[in-house]
Protein backbone atom coordinates (compact mmCIF):
# COMPACT_ATOMS: atom_id res chain seq x y z
CA UNK A 1 0.00 0.00 0.00
CA UNK A 2 2.57 2.06 0.89
CA UNK A 3 4.51 1.61 -2.08
CA UNK A 4 1.22 2.40 -3.82
CA UNK A 5 0.92 5.39 -2.51
CA UNK A 6 4.90 6.54 -2.84
CA UNK A 7 4.33 5.58 -6.66
CA UNK A 8 1.06 8.19 -6.77
CA UNK A 9 2.76 10.94 -5.30
CA UNK A 10 5.68 10.40 -7.82
CA UNK A 11 4.00 10.15 -10.63
CA UNK A 12 2.09 13.39 -9.72
CA UNK A 13 5.22 15.38 -9.04
CA UNK A 14 6.43 14.45 -12.51
CA UNK A 15 2.60 15.58 -14.19
CA UNK A 16 3.00 18.73 -12.44
CA UNK A 17 7.12 19.38 -13.16
CA UNK A 18 5.65 18.77 -16.88
CA UNK A 19 2.47 20.84 -16.24
CA UNK A 20 4.83 23.73 -15.84
CA UNK A 21 6.90 23.33 -18.22
CA UNK A 22 4.45 23.01 -20.90
CA UNK A 23 3.26 26.91 -22.05
CA UNK A 24 0.09 26.39 -23.63
CA UNK A 25 -1.26 24.25 -20.43
CA UNK A 26 -0.17 26.84 -17.79
CA UNK A 27 -1.31 29.77 -20.13
CA UNK A 28 -4.39 28.05 -20.62
CA UNK A 29 -5.32 27.29 -17.04
CA UNK A 30 -4.21 30.18 -15.44
CA UNK A 31 -3.86 32.91 -17.53
CA UNK A 32 -7.15 32.96 -19.56
CA UNK A 33 -9.70 32.46 -16.28
CA UNK A 34 -7.54 35.04 -14.16
CA UNK A 35 -7.84 37.72 -17.56
CA UNK A 36 -11.31 36.84 -17.82
CA UNK A 37 -11.83 37.76 -14.24
CA UNK A 38 -9.96 40.88 -14.08
CA UNK A 39 -11.51 41.80 -17.59
CA UNK A 40 -14.90 41.15 -17.22
CA UNK A 41 -14.90 41.64 -13.35
CA UNK A 42 -13.90 45.29 -13.49
CA UNK A 43 -16.69 46.12 -16.36
CA UNK A 44 -19.33 44.80 -13.30
CA UNK A 45 -17.60 46.78 -10.73
CA UNK A 46 -19.90 48.80 -8.69
CA UNK A 47 -22.66 47.60 -10.22
CA UNK A 48 -25.67 45.35 -8.39
CA UNK A 49 -27.79 42.31 -9.30
CA UNK A 50 -31.14 44.23 -10.59
CA UNK A 51 -33.54 44.63 -7.85
CA UNK A 52 -30.90 43.45 -5.06
CA UNK A 53 -28.42 45.03 -3.05
CA UNK A 54 -25.70 42.32 -4.29
CA UNK A 55 -23.14 43.11 -5.93
CA UNK A 56 -22.66 41.49 -9.62
CA UNK A 57 -18.51 40.73 -8.57
CA UNK A 58 -20.29 38.62 -5.62
CA UNK A 59 -21.57 35.98 -7.50
CA UNK A 60 -19.41 36.55 -10.77
CA UNK A 61 -15.92 35.37 -8.55
CA UNK A 62 -17.29 32.59 -7.86
CA UNK A 63 -18.64 31.60 -11.44
CA UNK A 64 -14.71 31.81 -12.23
CA UNK A 65 -13.78 29.85 -9.47
CA UNK A 66 -16.07 27.43 -10.86
CA UNK A 67 -14.63 28.06 -14.55
CA UNK A 68 -10.71 27.17 -13.24
CA UNK A 69 -12.33 24.25 -11.40
CA UNK A 70 -13.81 22.63 -14.88
CA UNK A 71 -10.73 24.18 -16.91
CA UNK A 72 -8.29 22.03 -14.59
CA UNK A 73 -10.12 19.49 -13.74
CA UNK A 74 -12.21 18.26 -17.41
CA UNK A 75 -10.23 20.36 -19.80
CA UNK A 76 -6.64 20.02 -18.54
CA UNK A 77 -7.12 16.23 -17.74
CA UNK A 78 -9.22 14.84 -20.38
CA UNK A 79 -7.46 16.37 -22.84
CA UNK A 80 -4.07 15.21 -21.11
CA UNK A 81 -5.15 11.80 -21.09
CA UNK A 82 -5.99 11.71 -24.30
CA UNK A 83 -2.83 12.80 -25.64
CA UNK A 84 -1.39 10.47 -23.17
CA UNK A 85 -3.31 7.77 -25.28
CA UNK A 86 -2.60 8.63 -28.61
CA UNK A 87 1.21 8.56 -28.13
CA UNK A 88 1.38 5.29 -26.85
CA UNK A 89 2.22 6.10 -23.34
CA UNK A 90 -0.39 4.56 -21.53
CA UNK A 91 0.51 1.56 -24.06
CA UNK A 92 3.84 1.89 -22.51
CA UNK A 93 3.03 2.03 -18.76
CA UNK A 94 0.94 -1.13 -19.05
CA UNK A 95 4.19 -2.98 -19.64
CA UNK A 96 5.53 -2.02 -16.05
CA UNK A 97 4.66 -3.42 -13.09
CA UNK A 98 3.55 0.16 -12.34
CA UNK A 99 0.23 -0.64 -10.48
CA UNK A 100 -2.65 1.14 -12.97
CA UNK A 101 -4.56 2.64 -9.58
CA UNK A 102 -1.35 4.42 -8.98
CA UNK A 103 -0.81 5.78 -11.87
CA UNK A 104 -4.14 7.32 -12.53
CA UNK A 105 -4.14 8.40 -8.79
CA UNK A 106 -0.40 9.94 -10.05
CA UNK A 107 -2.64 12.07 -12.84
CA UNK A 108 -5.69 12.55 -10.40
CA UNK A 109 -3.58 14.14 -7.79
CA UNK A 110 -1.50 16.22 -10.13
CA UNK A 111 -4.98 17.56 -11.28
CA UNK A 112 -6.38 18.46 -7.66
CA UNK A 113 -2.93 20.20 -7.02
CA UNK A 114 -3.92 22.04 -10.05
CA UNK A 115 -7.17 22.86 -9.00
CA UNK A 116 -6.66 24.16 -5.76
CA UNK A 117 -3.47 26.86 -7.22
CA UNK A 118 -5.73 28.10 -10.19
CA UNK A 119 -8.93 28.54 -7.31
CA UNK A 120 -6.75 29.84 -5.33
CA UNK A 121 -4.93 32.41 -7.70
CA UNK A 122 -8.66 33.16 -8.71
CA UNK A 123 -10.45 33.33 -4.90
CA UNK A 124 -7.55 35.72 -3.71
CA UNK A 125 -7.31 37.91 -6.77
CA UNK A 126 -11.21 38.16 -6.79
CA UNK A 127 -10.66 39.74 -3.06
CA UNK A 128 -7.77 42.00 -3.88
CA UNK A 129 -9.16 43.46 -6.46
CA UNK A 130 -12.95 43.36 -6.21
CA UNK A 131 -13.63 42.82 -2.67
CA UNK A 132 -15.57 39.58 -3.50
CA UNK A 133 -14.84 37.12 -0.12
CA UNK A 134 -17.01 34.42 0.97
CA UNK A 135 -19.71 34.63 3.65
CA UNK A 136 -18.80 34.75 7.12
CA UNK A 137 -18.23 30.68 7.98
CA UNK A 138 -18.53 29.66 4.66
CA UNK A 139 -14.98 29.11 3.58
CA UNK A 140 -15.17 25.26 4.54
CA UNK A 141 -18.13 25.15 2.57
CA UNK A 142 -16.59 26.97 -0.59
CA UNK A 143 -13.72 24.19 0.04
CA UNK A 144 -15.84 21.33 0.17
CA UNK A 145 -18.03 22.70 -2.95
CA UNK A 146 -14.73 22.95 -4.67
CA UNK A 147 -13.78 19.36 -4.08
CA UNK A 148 -17.44 18.13 -5.42
CA UNK A 149 -16.91 20.19 -8.40
CA UNK A 150 -13.14 18.71 -9.44
CA UNK A 151 -14.37 15.08 -8.52
CA UNK A 152 -17.07 15.72 -10.56
CA UNK A 153 -15.10 17.24 -13.76
CA UNK A 154 -12.51 15.43 -13.47
CA UNK A 155 -14.62 12.13 -13.97
CA UNK A 156 -15.79 13.88 -16.96
CA UNK A 157 -12.54 14.59 -18.04
CA UNK A 158 -11.66 11.14 -18.07
CA UNK A 159 -14.98 9.86 -19.52
CA UNK A 160 -14.74 12.71 -22.69
CA UNK A 161 -11.04 11.78 -23.17
CA UNK A 162 -12.01 8.21 -24.29
CA UNK A 163 -14.30 9.64 -27.08
CA UNK A 164 -11.22 11.88 -28.16
CA UNK A 165 -9.80 10.47 -31.03
CA UNK A 166 -6.77 12.02 -31.76
CA UNK A 167 -3.99 14.27 -29.62
CA UNK A 168 -4.28 17.16 -32.12
CA UNK A 169 -8.44 17.65 -31.46
CA UNK A 170 -7.98 16.75 -27.70
CA UNK A 171 -7.44 20.63 -26.45
CA UNK A 172 -10.46 22.00 -29.23
CA UNK A 173 -13.22 19.03 -28.16
CA UNK A 174 -12.38 19.45 -24.16
CA UNK A 175 -13.04 23.35 -24.77
CA UNK A 176 -15.54 23.27 -27.24
CA UNK A 177 -17.62 20.87 -25.31
CA UNK A 178 -17.88 22.85 -22.19
CA UNK A 179 -17.65 26.46 -22.68
CA UNK A 180 -20.87 27.22 -24.65
CA UNK A 181 -22.85 25.81 -21.93
CA UNK A 182 -20.46 27.84 -19.76
CA UNK A 183 -21.29 31.07 -21.67
CA UNK A 184 -24.91 30.37 -21.40
CA UNK A 185 -25.01 29.47 -18.06
CA UNK A 186 -24.49 32.82 -17.26
CA UNK A 187 -20.57 31.93 -15.72
CA UNK A 188 -19.24 35.14 -17.55
CA UNK A 189 -21.90 37.45 -16.83
CA UNK A 190 -23.92 37.45 -13.87
CA UNK A 191 -27.10 39.69 -14.97
CA UNK A 192 -27.17 37.52 -17.88
CA UNK A 193 -31.22 36.82 -18.62
CA UNK A 194 -33.59 36.61 -21.49
CA UNK A 195 -32.97 32.64 -22.43
CA UNK A 196 -35.88 30.81 -23.72
CA UNK A 197 -37.50 28.73 -21.59
CA UNK A 198 -36.26 25.42 -23.02
CA UNK A 199 -32.56 26.35 -22.86
CA UNK A 200 -32.81 28.12 -19.86
CA UNK A 201 -34.17 24.32 -18.22
CA UNK A 202 -31.48 22.44 -20.65
CA UNK A 203 -28.79 24.22 -19.44
CA UNK A 204 -29.99 23.82 -15.30
CA UNK A 205 -29.64 20.02 -16.74
CA UNK A 206 -25.55 20.41 -16.75
CA UNK A 207 -23.11 20.68 -13.93
CA UNK A 208 -21.70 23.98 -15.11
CA UNK A 209 -24.17 25.85 -13.54
CA UNK A 210 -24.97 23.37 -11.06
CA UNK A 211 -20.94 23.89 -9.84
CA UNK A 212 -21.67 27.61 -10.08
CA UNK A 213 -24.59 27.93 -8.18
CA UNK A 214 -23.10 25.92 -5.03
CA UNK A 215 -20.08 28.33 -4.95
CA UNK A 216 -22.12 31.49 -5.33
CA UNK A 217 -24.23 30.00 -2.36
CA UNK A 218 -20.99 30.60 -0.44
CA UNK A 219 -20.87 34.24 -1.31
CA UNK A 220 -24.19 35.48 -1.28
CA UNK A 221 -27.07 34.53 0.32
CA UNK A 222 -29.77 32.48 -2.27
CA UNK A 223 -31.72 29.31 -1.70
CA UNK A 224 -29.97 26.12 -0.13
CA UNK A 225 -29.17 24.67 -3.45
CA UNK A 226 -30.24 21.17 -3.07
CA UNK A 227 -30.69 20.18 -6.94
CA UNK A 228 -27.80 21.74 -7.61
CA UNK A 229 -26.12 19.18 -5.49
CA UNK A 230 -27.72 16.07 -6.51
CA UNK A 231 -27.47 17.15 -10.26
CA UNK A 232 -23.88 17.50 -9.44
CA UNK A 233 -23.75 13.71 -7.82
CA UNK A 234 -25.62 12.46 -10.91
CA UNK A 235 -23.01 13.78 -13.29
CA UNK A 236 -20.09 12.19 -10.98
CA UNK A 237 -21.46 8.97 -11.06
CA UNK A 238 -22.42 8.93 -14.63
CA UNK A 239 -19.17 10.45 -15.70
CA UNK A 240 -17.20 7.92 -13.33
CA UNK A 241 -19.52 4.87 -15.20
CA UNK A 242 -18.14 6.06 -18.71
CA UNK A 243 -14.23 6.59 -17.55
CA UNK A 244 -14.66 3.37 -16.10
CA UNK A 245 -15.99 1.38 -18.90
CA UNK A 246 -14.84 2.99 -21.58
CA UNK A 247 -11.33 3.08 -20.41
CA UNK A 248 -9.04 1.63 -22.73
CA UNK A 249 -4.65 1.64 -22.59
CA UNK A 250 -3.46 2.31 -26.23
CA UNK A 251 -5.60 4.18 -29.09
CA UNK B 1 0.78 -14.62 13.45
CA UNK B 2 2.02 -16.12 9.59
CA UNK B 3 2.68 -13.82 7.04
CA UNK B 4 1.34 -15.42 3.55
CA UNK B 5 2.04 -14.85 0.53
CA UNK B 6 -0.13 -15.78 -2.11
CA UNK B 7 1.51 -15.23 -4.89
CA UNK B 8 2.71 -18.20 -6.34
CA UNK B 9 6.00 -19.29 -6.42
CA UNK B 10 8.07 -18.41 -9.18
CA UNK B 11 9.59 -21.55 -10.86
CA UNK B 12 13.59 -20.74 -10.93
CA UNK B 13 14.68 -23.48 -13.17
CA UNK B 14 13.17 -23.87 -16.71
CA UNK B 15 15.29 -24.41 -19.56
CA UNK B 16 14.29 -22.00 -21.30
CA UNK B 17 13.49 -18.53 -21.57
CA UNK B 18 10.60 -18.88 -23.51
CA UNK B 19 8.98 -21.74 -24.68
CA UNK B 20 5.90 -21.97 -26.93
CA UNK B 21 3.93 -24.92 -28.16
CA UNK B 22 1.72 -25.60 -30.40
CA UNK B 23 0.10 -21.41 -29.93
CA UNK B 24 -3.17 -20.56 -32.42
CA UNK B 25 -4.51 -17.20 -32.27
CA UNK B 26 -7.86 -16.16 -33.77
CA UNK B 27 -9.07 -12.25 -34.25
CA UNK B 28 -12.81 -12.46 -35.26
CA UNK B 29 -12.98 -16.27 -35.92
CA UNK B 30 -10.27 -16.15 -38.38
CA UNK B 31 -7.05 -18.08 -37.32
CA UNK B 32 -3.60 -15.92 -37.97
CA UNK B 33 -1.97 -18.19 -35.91
CA UNK B 34 -1.75 -21.87 -36.97
CA UNK B 35 0.37 -23.46 -34.09
CA UNK B 36 3.44 -22.34 -33.77
CA UNK B 37 6.20 -23.65 -31.69
CA UNK B 38 9.79 -22.72 -30.56
CA UNK B 39 11.96 -22.02 -27.70
CA UNK B 40 14.22 -19.10 -26.42
CA UNK B 41 17.25 -20.38 -24.47
CA UNK B 42 18.51 -17.76 -22.05
CA UNK B 43 20.94 -15.47 -22.97
CA UNK B 44 20.57 -15.68 -26.46
CA UNK B 45 19.14 -13.20 -29.05
CA UNK B 46 16.56 -15.01 -30.62
CA UNK B 47 15.04 -13.34 -33.85
CA UNK B 48 11.61 -14.03 -34.78
CA UNK B 49 11.89 -13.07 -39.07
CA UNK B 50 8.92 -13.00 -41.06
CA UNK B 51 7.26 -10.61 -43.49
CA UNK B 52 4.51 -7.55 -42.40
CA UNK B 53 1.92 -9.53 -41.27
CA UNK B 54 3.06 -12.99 -41.13
CA UNK B 55 1.55 -12.72 -36.73
CA UNK B 56 5.12 -11.68 -35.25
CA UNK B 57 3.31 -9.10 -33.66
CA UNK B 58 0.52 -10.73 -32.26
CA UNK B 59 3.18 -13.45 -31.03
CA UNK B 60 4.75 -11.35 -29.15
CA UNK B 61 1.89 -9.97 -27.50
CA UNK B 62 0.69 -12.94 -26.98
CA UNK B 63 4.13 -13.30 -24.59
CA UNK B 64 3.80 -10.23 -23.50
CA UNK B 65 0.03 -10.65 -21.54
CA UNK B 66 -1.46 -8.46 -23.88
CA UNK B 67 -3.63 -11.18 -25.28
CA UNK B 68 -5.05 -14.37 -24.19
CA UNK B 69 -3.91 -16.72 -26.73
CA UNK B 70 -6.98 -19.13 -28.23
CA UNK B 71 -4.92 -22.65 -27.89
CA UNK B 72 -1.28 -24.24 -27.05
CA UNK B 73 1.08 -23.38 -24.23
CA UNK B 74 2.95 -20.64 -23.44
CA UNK B 75 5.87 -19.94 -20.71
CA UNK B 76 7.78 -17.05 -20.53
CA UNK B 77 10.40 -16.88 -17.95
CA UNK B 78 8.68 -20.33 -16.25
CA UNK B 79 5.46 -17.67 -15.86
CA UNK B 80 1.91 -17.66 -17.65
CA UNK B 81 1.90 -14.84 -19.38
CA UNK B 82 -1.70 -14.11 -18.68
CA UNK B 83 -2.43 -15.01 -14.92
CA UNK B 84 1.35 -13.72 -14.00
CA UNK B 85 1.39 -10.67 -15.68
CA UNK B 86 2.83 -9.16 -12.66
CA UNK B 87 5.70 -10.77 -11.98
CA UNK B 88 6.42 -11.59 -15.76
CA UNK B 89 6.53 -7.58 -15.80
CA UNK B 90 9.24 -7.20 -13.29
CA UNK B 91 11.49 -9.74 -15.00
CA UNK B 92 11.11 -8.48 -18.73
CA UNK B 93 11.23 -5.57 -20.50
CA UNK B 94 8.97 -4.55 -23.64
CA UNK B 95 9.40 -2.47 -26.70
CA UNK B 96 6.74 -1.98 -28.63
CA UNK B 97 6.34 -0.47 -31.70
CA UNK B 98 4.71 2.94 -31.93
CA UNK B 99 5.17 4.04 -28.09
CA UNK B 100 5.11 7.59 -27.30
CA UNK B 101 7.06 9.08 -24.22
CA UNK B 102 5.28 12.09 -21.97
CA UNK B 103 5.79 14.94 -23.49
CA UNK B 104 7.88 17.51 -21.42
CA UNK B 105 9.99 14.72 -19.86
CA UNK B 106 13.95 14.86 -19.57
CA UNK B 107 15.95 12.21 -20.48
CA UNK B 108 17.48 11.08 -16.83
CA UNK B 109 14.08 11.95 -15.63
CA UNK B 110 11.97 9.42 -17.46
CA UNK B 111 14.63 6.91 -16.81
CA UNK B 112 14.56 7.57 -13.08
CA UNK B 113 10.56 7.73 -13.18
CA UNK B 114 10.70 4.24 -14.54
CA UNK B 115 13.49 2.81 -11.86
CA UNK B 116 11.07 3.83 -9.60
CA UNK B 117 8.63 0.52 -10.93
CA UNK B 118 10.28 -1.83 -10.30
CA UNK B 119 12.03 -3.90 -7.43
CA UNK B 120 15.45 -4.14 -8.27
CA UNK B 121 16.51 -1.08 -10.96
CA UNK B 122 19.46 -0.70 -12.70
CA UNK B 123 21.65 2.49 -11.99
CA UNK B 124 20.66 5.20 -13.96
CA UNK B 125 24.37 6.44 -15.46
CA UNK B 126 25.02 2.52 -16.10
CA UNK B 127 20.88 2.38 -18.23
CA UNK B 128 22.50 6.22 -19.72
CA UNK B 129 25.81 4.53 -20.76
CA UNK B 130 24.34 1.32 -22.36
CA UNK B 131 22.09 3.51 -24.70
CA UNK B 132 24.78 5.70 -25.70
CA UNK B 133 22.51 8.72 -23.91
CA UNK B 134 24.92 10.27 -21.08
CA UNK B 135 25.01 13.17 -23.27
CA UNK B 136 21.77 14.34 -23.56
CA UNK B 137 20.77 13.11 -20.33
CA UNK B 138 19.29 16.57 -19.44
CA UNK B 139 17.09 16.93 -22.97
CA UNK B 140 13.50 17.09 -22.95
CA UNK B 141 12.51 13.67 -24.96
CA UNK B 142 10.78 15.53 -27.62
CA UNK B 143 13.96 17.21 -28.99
CA UNK B 144 15.35 13.84 -29.68
CA UNK B 145 16.23 12.07 -32.81
CA UNK B 146 14.25 9.08 -33.77
CA UNK B 147 17.23 6.58 -33.04
CA UNK B 148 17.30 8.45 -30.09
CA UNK B 149 14.42 7.91 -28.77
CA UNK B 150 14.75 4.06 -29.67
CA UNK B 151 17.90 4.12 -27.82
CA UNK B 152 15.88 5.94 -24.85
CA UNK B 153 12.70 2.70 -25.52
CA UNK B 154 15.76 0.61 -24.52
CA UNK B 155 16.54 1.80 -21.68
CA UNK B 156 13.27 2.31 -20.29
CA UNK B 157 12.41 -1.12 -20.75
CA UNK B 158 15.96 -1.99 -19.81
CA UNK B 159 15.07 -0.09 -16.08
CA UNK B 160 14.03 -2.56 -14.36
CA UNK B 161 16.92 -5.20 -14.78
CA UNK B 162 15.25 -7.57 -16.70
CA UNK B 163 16.15 -11.18 -17.36
CA UNK B 164 14.22 -10.59 -20.44
CA UNK B 165 14.25 -8.47 -23.61
CA UNK B 166 11.20 -8.15 -26.39
CA UNK B 167 12.05 -5.84 -28.90
CA UNK B 168 9.01 -5.76 -31.41
CA UNK B 169 10.93 -4.33 -34.55
CA UNK B 170 13.77 -2.27 -33.40
CA UNK B 171 14.98 -0.39 -36.50
CA UNK B 172 11.63 0.09 -38.93
CA UNK B 173 11.64 2.97 -40.53
CA UNK B 174 15.42 4.20 -40.00
CA UNK B 175 18.27 5.43 -41.88
CA UNK B 176 21.78 3.46 -42.01
CA UNK B 177 23.55 5.11 -39.30
CA UNK B 178 20.19 5.28 -36.64
CA UNK B 179 20.24 1.35 -37.50
CA UNK B 180 23.93 0.88 -37.07
CA UNK B 181 23.84 2.78 -33.62
CA UNK B 182 20.39 0.81 -32.72
CA UNK B 183 22.74 -2.93 -33.43
CA UNK B 184 25.41 -2.06 -31.23
CA UNK B 185 22.59 -0.91 -28.14
CA UNK B 186 21.08 -4.30 -28.61
CA UNK B 187 24.87 -5.57 -28.45
CA UNK B 188 25.61 -4.04 -25.39
CA UNK B 189 21.89 -5.73 -24.01
CA UNK B 190 23.50 -8.74 -24.86
CA UNK B 191 26.66 -8.38 -23.43
CA UNK B 192 24.52 -7.91 -20.03
CA UNK B 193 23.99 -11.64 -20.50
CA UNK B 194 20.25 -10.54 -21.12
CA UNK B 195 18.30 -13.21 -23.20
CA UNK B 196 16.49 -10.75 -26.20
CA UNK B 197 13.90 -11.72 -27.90
CA UNK B 198 13.25 -9.57 -31.19
CA UNK B 199 10.87 -9.50 -34.30
CA UNK B 200 12.20 -7.74 -37.58
CA UNK B 201 11.26 -7.93 -40.92
CA UNK B 202 15.20 -7.12 -42.00
CA UNK B 203 17.40 -9.86 -43.09
CA UNK B 204 20.25 -8.42 -42.46
CA UNK B 205 19.16 -7.44 -38.98
CA UNK B 206 18.39 -11.12 -38.25
CA UNK B 207 21.67 -12.62 -39.56
CA UNK B 208 24.24 -9.65 -37.50
CA UNK B 209 22.33 -10.04 -34.10
CA UNK B 210 20.13 -13.49 -33.89
CA UNK B 211 22.06 -16.11 -32.22
CA UNK B 212 19.18 -18.26 -33.90
CA UNK B 213 16.42 -17.42 -36.17
CA UNK B 214 12.36 -18.16 -36.19
CA UNK B 215 11.15 -17.93 -39.44
CA UNK B 216 7.02 -17.26 -39.00
CA UNK B 217 4.83 -16.94 -42.58
CA UNK B 218 1.45 -16.59 -42.61
CA UNK B 219 0.94 -17.86 -39.14
CA UNK B 220 3.43 -20.62 -39.15
CA UNK B 221 7.60 -21.56 -38.32
CA UNK B 222 8.75 -22.86 -41.85
CA UNK B 223 11.77 -23.16 -40.04
CA UNK B 224 13.97 -22.46 -37.32
CA UNK B 225 17.53 -23.11 -35.58
CA UNK B 226 21.01 -20.87 -36.23
CA UNK B 227 21.59 -18.71 -39.67
CA UNK B 228 23.24 -21.79 -41.15
CA UNK B 229 20.72 -24.55 -40.10
CA UNK B 230 17.83 -22.24 -41.24
CA UNK B 231 20.08 -21.97 -44.11
CA UNK B 232 20.91 -25.83 -44.39
CA UNK B 233 17.64 -27.27 -43.51
CA UNK B 234 16.36 -25.46 -46.25
CA UNK B 235 18.21 -27.60 -48.78
CA UNK B 236 20.59 -25.22 -50.31
CA UNK B 237 24.14 -26.09 -51.36
CA UNK B 238 27.05 -25.04 -50.53
CA UNK B 239 28.43 -22.81 -53.11
CA UNK B 240 32.21 -23.35 -54.31
CA UNK B 241 33.88 -21.13 -57.26
CA UNK B 242 37.46 -20.90 -58.76
CA UNK B 243 38.34 -19.05 -62.00
CA UNK B 244 38.21 -21.42 -64.81
CA UNK B 245 41.89 -22.68 -65.49
CA UNK B 246 43.09 -22.04 -69.11
CA UNK B 247 43.72 -26.05 -69.87
CA UNK B 248 40.06 -26.24 -68.18
CA UNK B 249 38.68 -23.77 -70.67
CA UNK B 250 40.76 -25.46 -74.01
CA UNK B 251 39.69 -29.17 -73.30
CA UNK B 252 43.32 -30.02 -72.31
CA UNK B 253 41.58 -31.61 -69.60
CA UNK B 254 38.74 -33.62 -68.42
CA UNK B 255 36.56 -32.14 -66.08
CA UNK B 256 36.78 -33.70 -62.15
CA UNK B 257 34.56 -36.97 -61.79
CA UNK B 258 32.04 -36.94 -59.56
CA UNK B 259 31.40 -33.13 -59.54
CA UNK B 260 28.68 -31.01 -60.93
CA UNK B 261 30.85 -28.29 -62.53
CA UNK B 262 29.43 -25.42 -64.12
CA UNK B 263 31.84 -23.40 -66.38
CA UNK B 264 30.81 -19.84 -66.83
CA UNK B 265 33.65 -18.52 -69.36
CA UNK B 266 36.26 -17.21 -66.37
CA UNK B 267 34.38 -18.89 -63.38
CA UNK B 268 33.36 -22.44 -62.44
CA UNK B 269 30.87 -22.97 -60.18
CA UNK B 270 29.48 -25.90 -58.55
CA UNK B 271 26.93 -26.19 -55.91
CA UNK B 272 27.53 -29.23 -52.80
CA UNK B 273 25.81 -30.57 -49.90
CA UNK B 274 29.06 -31.68 -48.41
CA UNK B 275 31.62 -29.07 -48.82
CA UNK B 276 34.54 -30.91 -47.47
CA UNK B 277 34.56 -34.17 -49.84
CA UNK B 278 33.74 -31.74 -52.48
CA UNK B 279 36.93 -29.80 -52.08
CA UNK B 280 38.88 -32.59 -51.57
CA UNK B 281 37.80 -34.53 -55.45
CA UNK B 282 38.39 -30.51 -56.66
CA UNK B 283 42.22 -30.52 -55.33
CA UNK B 284 42.95 -33.85 -55.80
CA UNK B 285 42.00 -33.22 -59.52
CA UNK B 286 43.59 -30.08 -59.57
CA UNK B 287 46.78 -31.97 -58.31
CA UNK B 288 46.31 -35.21 -60.23
CA UNK B 289 46.37 -32.34 -63.66
CA UNK B 290 49.04 -29.86 -62.56
CA UNK B 291 46.38 -26.81 -62.09
CA UNK B 292 48.26 -25.66 -59.49
CA UNK B 293 45.74 -24.42 -56.12
CA UNK B 294 42.62 -23.35 -57.78
CA UNK B 295 42.99 -19.39 -58.43
CA UNK B 296 40.33 -17.29 -56.34
CA UNK B 297 39.24 -20.54 -54.87
CA UNK B 298 35.84 -19.65 -52.96
CA UNK B 299 33.51 -21.40 -50.69
CA UNK B 300 30.22 -19.69 -50.00
CA UNK B 301 27.95 -21.14 -47.14
CA UNK B 302 24.01 -21.14 -47.74
CA UNK B 303 23.35 -17.60 -46.88
CA UNK B 304 20.15 -16.75 -44.79
CA UNK B 305 18.95 -14.61 -47.56
CA UNK B 306 18.30 -17.34 -50.10
CA UNK B 307 16.33 -19.04 -47.95
CA UNK B 308 14.08 -16.62 -46.80
CA UNK B 309 13.66 -15.14 -50.44
CA UNK B 310 12.63 -18.95 -51.20
CA UNK B 311 10.27 -19.56 -48.61
CA UNK B 312 8.79 -15.78 -48.29
CA UNK B 313 9.32 -14.58 -51.60
CA UNK B 314 6.94 -16.88 -53.93
CA UNK B 315 4.32 -14.86 -56.10
CA UNK B 316 1.08 -14.47 -54.30
CA UNK B 317 2.24 -14.47 -51.13
CA UNK B 318 -0.98 -13.80 -48.67
CA UNK B 319 1.37 -11.31 -46.49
Amino acid sequence: MSRTIRLTARQALLEQRSFWRSAEYALFTFVFPLMILLLIGAANAGSHLPGTHIKNTTVFVPGILAFGVIVAAYVNLGSKVAVLRHDGVLKRVRTTPLPSGAYIGGLLTSTVATAVLITSATGLMGWLAFGAAPRAGQLLTLAGGLVLGTVCFAALGLAVSSVITSAESAGPVAYASFLPIAIISGVFDPTFSGLPDWLSRLVAAFPVKALAEILQNTYAVRPFPAWDLANLALWTAGGAAVAVWRFRWHS
Amino acid sequence: MRVIDERPPVPVADDFAVRVRGLRMSFDGVEVLHGVDFDVRYGEVFCLLGPNGAGKTTTLEILEGFRAPAGGEVRVLGLDPVTQAVQLRERAGMVLQECGFPRQTRVAELIDLWRSYYPAPRPLGDLLEVVELTKVRDTQVRKLSGGQRRRLDFALALAGDPDLIFLDEPTTGFDPEARRRCWAAIENLRGLGKTILLTTHYLDEAERLADRIAILRAGRIELAGTTHEVATRAGLATRISFATPSALRRGQVPPPDGIDLTVRGSESVCHTGNAAMTLRLLLAWAAAHRLGDLNGLAVTAPRLEDTYLQLTGSAGDPA
